[in-house]
């Protein structure tokens, strides 16, 4: 290859340098880009570009509620939200992201949908549907189904919390008991005082075992 | 069972001084902004962990390497500035077997900065990012009355133009990389631009800390100047083919700050490079084996490009592969490479002859052989907790063909060891670098464990100990030096803003 060569490469990259390319941009500060685009190229690293993600590190986003997707994605964007991965992640993600594509984002996991994890802790599970069904009374725990629904699917600001990661879920409910880092999830706080770690890994073995409920 | 020793001099103290001032003035960066972070972090706002494992800078998380191979074009375009800089100590174990020690062992056991970068790092366009460093080395030259000269110079530069086309039933990242090291546009920290990432100091003390230890390679080194093309299929298949030439002319500037006798040179543009890697996620668990290679026609430092009868070869073949395990507060890698090389000697080195004899002192060595082959083989194994603390174990085995070409110490016409160039042909001998034997065979581990009080620095100190040194455990020099007389302790505090 030749000098000439190299030289009509970098022209080439400099030729094209000027354009905008809204279709396939990971810019997160131009409100043009479409929501859809920014979830595939964007949101799809860590979450899957039908929001089941692998690791248990990032949420399942698949058939989120959208009311709470929105309020947890302002809330990150106003750092209202500030548990560790929350603000590692997501404050920079959302920082220049407009109400309009929150809600856009919203509605693109909003319609995915969930599959199914691999097995963690089988011999948990009963214990964990016990939990999600009827609480824990002698400790004034209520039933997870109370609020989350019989399928675990959420309702409005209420999560969908039916076949997410267990890794994931102990993290949260280990935020809500011990932290002041998820202000708006304040109903969880008196929920997760008497839960054991026991309990915890028990509902979450449960929860990412749950059958996709059908939307 | 050998047990190790480590002897700490006055000159630990004054580090521990300087690097904890180091360190203070790092956290009084902090109030500059809620997201003091460099300049990658600043363009996503997302912390140091979110792309580097466990905030292991520079190893990347499945993110990262999204970021990278997408050409670091994720988030806002932001001042594409970084800097960084790094202030180290080392003490060799043995610094009385040597010619010269304050010029075989410069700076040993007292405190330094050794060296700082500056980072232009970025978004460009939505499909055009940057990352380019440029170096400045605090003890890059010494002259005759021992007075240290800094120099700086272009380092690892990357320019690159990615799409990606993703929807529900595909995923294909394609760019066009332009760099002037093989493997710098890897993804992977197995890559041989990647895999050694502690900014090694220039100082002669620092000749035996693991970033000088052997690392799998590429034979032509870097400062060259290259373009490469490259694909990632559904977060599986990775491959990549490019080629290489010198960084000379309109892309001087990748080898900017280097003399033309330094430069390397390499003929034509004919000097490929490929890479192909299988990768797969579950879990909080990743996986990639991938092998790499290059075959590089490099003139003789400093020869004459005219003459073809200083123009050798390089033929690279890699394997490596590396294990994941990323999920709050742990994080583990399990990380191995494997580098072979075939290396064919000019005509004009081969016409040489040794200046060394057998033990009689009359029979010459034998002649040089017109090629060599060597093995390098890296493991290493880290973890860290809460991207805050922790510590790695790497082994490194390096071995390889004889030639008395490698040789450079040996016996001179009286039958007697000489650390010396005999016959004055201009052969770097000295003690302490010596190789009676002509065989690179070199072994052994390093121990590491490093701190990092804030995201965006890290205080480490590194063991390496060594039971193999240029071919022999014991002598491998002739004058009775022994590959552990090389063990050497290094601490470094190294930050980035």
């Amino acid at each position: 290859m030749k000098t000439v060569t190299f030289v009509g490469m970098g022209l080439a990259l400099l030729g094209v340098a000027g354009c905008a390319n809204t279709e396939r941009s990971r810019t997160l500060n131009n409100p043009d880009v479409p929501v859809k685009v920014t979830a595939q190229q964007v949101c799809s690293n860590c979450h899957g570009i039908d929001g089941n993600s692998i690791s248990p590190n990032f949420p399942k986003l698949a058939g989120q509620q959208e009311a709470y997707f929105i309020a947890q994605l302002k809330g990150f964007r106003s750092h209202g939200r500030s548990d560790p991965e929350g603000f590692e992640y997501m404050w920079g993600i959302s920082h220049n992201l407009t109400d309009e594509q929150i809600k856009g984002l919203a509605a693109y996991f909003a319609q995915q949908t969930p599959t199914p994890n691999p097995p963690v802790h089988a011999e948990r599970i009963s214990a964990g549907k016990e939990i999600f069904e009827k609480g824990i009374p002698s400790q004034n725990v209520p039933a997870c189904e109370v609020c989350h629904g019989p399928q675990g699917k959420g309702n409005a600001t209420f999560p969908r919390i039916a076949d997410q990661h267990a890794d994931y879920i102990i993290k949260q409910l280990q935020v809500f008991k011990k932290t002041e880092e998820r202000p708006e999830g304040v109903a969880m706080k008196q929920v997760t005082h008497a839960l054991t770690d026991e309990n915890m890994q028990a509902v979450a073995a449960y929860l990412n075992s749950m059958p996709v409920p059908v939307k | 069972m050998r047990t190790i020793t480590i002897k700490f001099k006055g000159g630990l103290h004054k580090a521990i001084v300087m690097c904890s001032s180091i360190i203070v003035g790092i956290a009084g960066l902090l109030p500059l902004g809620a997201q003091a972070l460099p300049a990658f972090a600043r363009q996503t706002g997302q912390n140091c962990v979110a792309c580097h494992a466990g905030g292991q800078f520079p190893e990347l998380t499945p993110y990262g390497r999204m970021f990278k191979m997408t050409g670091y074009t994720i988030g806002a375009r932001n001042v594409p500035l970084s800097v960084m800089g790094v202030a180290s100590y080392a003490e060799v174990a043995n610094t009385s077997k040597s010619d010269n020690p304050p010029s075989d062992f410069q700076k040993n056991g007292a405190p330094i900065f050794a060296t700082g970068s500056i980072f232009i790092a970025g978004k460009v366009t939505d499909n055009i990012g940057v990352f380019s460093q440029t170096t400045y080395d605090n003890y890059a030259s010494q002259s005759d009355n021992g007075v240290f000269h800094s120099h700086t110079n272009a380092d690892n530069m990357d320019f690159r133009y990615a799409d990606r086309l993703i929807n529900e039933n595909r995923d294909v990242i394609f760019g066009v990389s332009l760099n002037n090291n093989p493997s710098v546009s890897d993804p992977w920290n197995t890559a041989a631009a990647w895999m050694q990432y502690v900014p090694v100091p220039s100082p002669s003390s620092y000749q035996f800390v693991d970033g000088n230890a052997p690392y799998p390679g590429f034979g032509a080194g870097g400062n060259l100047a290259g373009v490469s093309a490259y694909m990632f299929w559904n977060k599986m298949v990775y491959a990549e083919i490019g080629t290489y030439r010198t960084a000379n002319q309109i892309l001087s500037f990748m080898s900017e700050g280097i003399n033309d006798a330094s430069t390397t040179k390499l003929q034509g543009a004919n000097n490929p490079y490929w890479r192909l890697a299988l990768s797969h996620e579950w879990g909080p668990n990743n996986i990639m084996v991938g092998t790499s290679g290059m075959i590089a026609h490099v003139y003789d430092g400093g020869s004459d490009i005219s003459d073809p009868n200083n123009l050798g070869r390089f033929k690279n073949v890699g394997i490596d592969a590396q294990y994941q395990y990323i999920l709050d507060p742990h994080t583990v890698t399990a990380q191995l490479a494997y580098m072979r090389q075939k290396t064919d000697y000019s005509a004009n080195t081969l016409a040489g002859a040794s200046p060394y004899f057998l033990a009689d002192g009359v029979t010459p060595v034998a002649p040089y052989n017109a090629s060599d082959t060597s093995n390098i083989l890296r493991a290493k194994l880290s973890y860290i907790y809460q991207a805050k603390y922790g510590g790695s174990l790497s082994f490194f085995n390096s071995t390889g063909t004889t030639n008395t070409l490698n040789q450079s110490s040996g016996f001179d016409s009286n039958g007697q060891i000489t650390s010396l160039d005999p016959l004055g042909t201009g052969i770097s001998s000295t003690r302490v670098t010596g190789n009676l034997s002509g065989n690179p065979a070199t072994r052994g581990l390093t121990y590491e464990a490093f701190w990092m009080p804030v995201q965006y620095a890290r205080v480490g100190v590194q063991y390496t100990a060594y039971n193999k040194f240029n071919g022999a455990s014991n002598n491998y020099d002739g004058l009775g030096r022994n590959a552990r007389d090389n063990n050497t302790l290094f601490f470094y505090v190294w930050g980035a803003y």
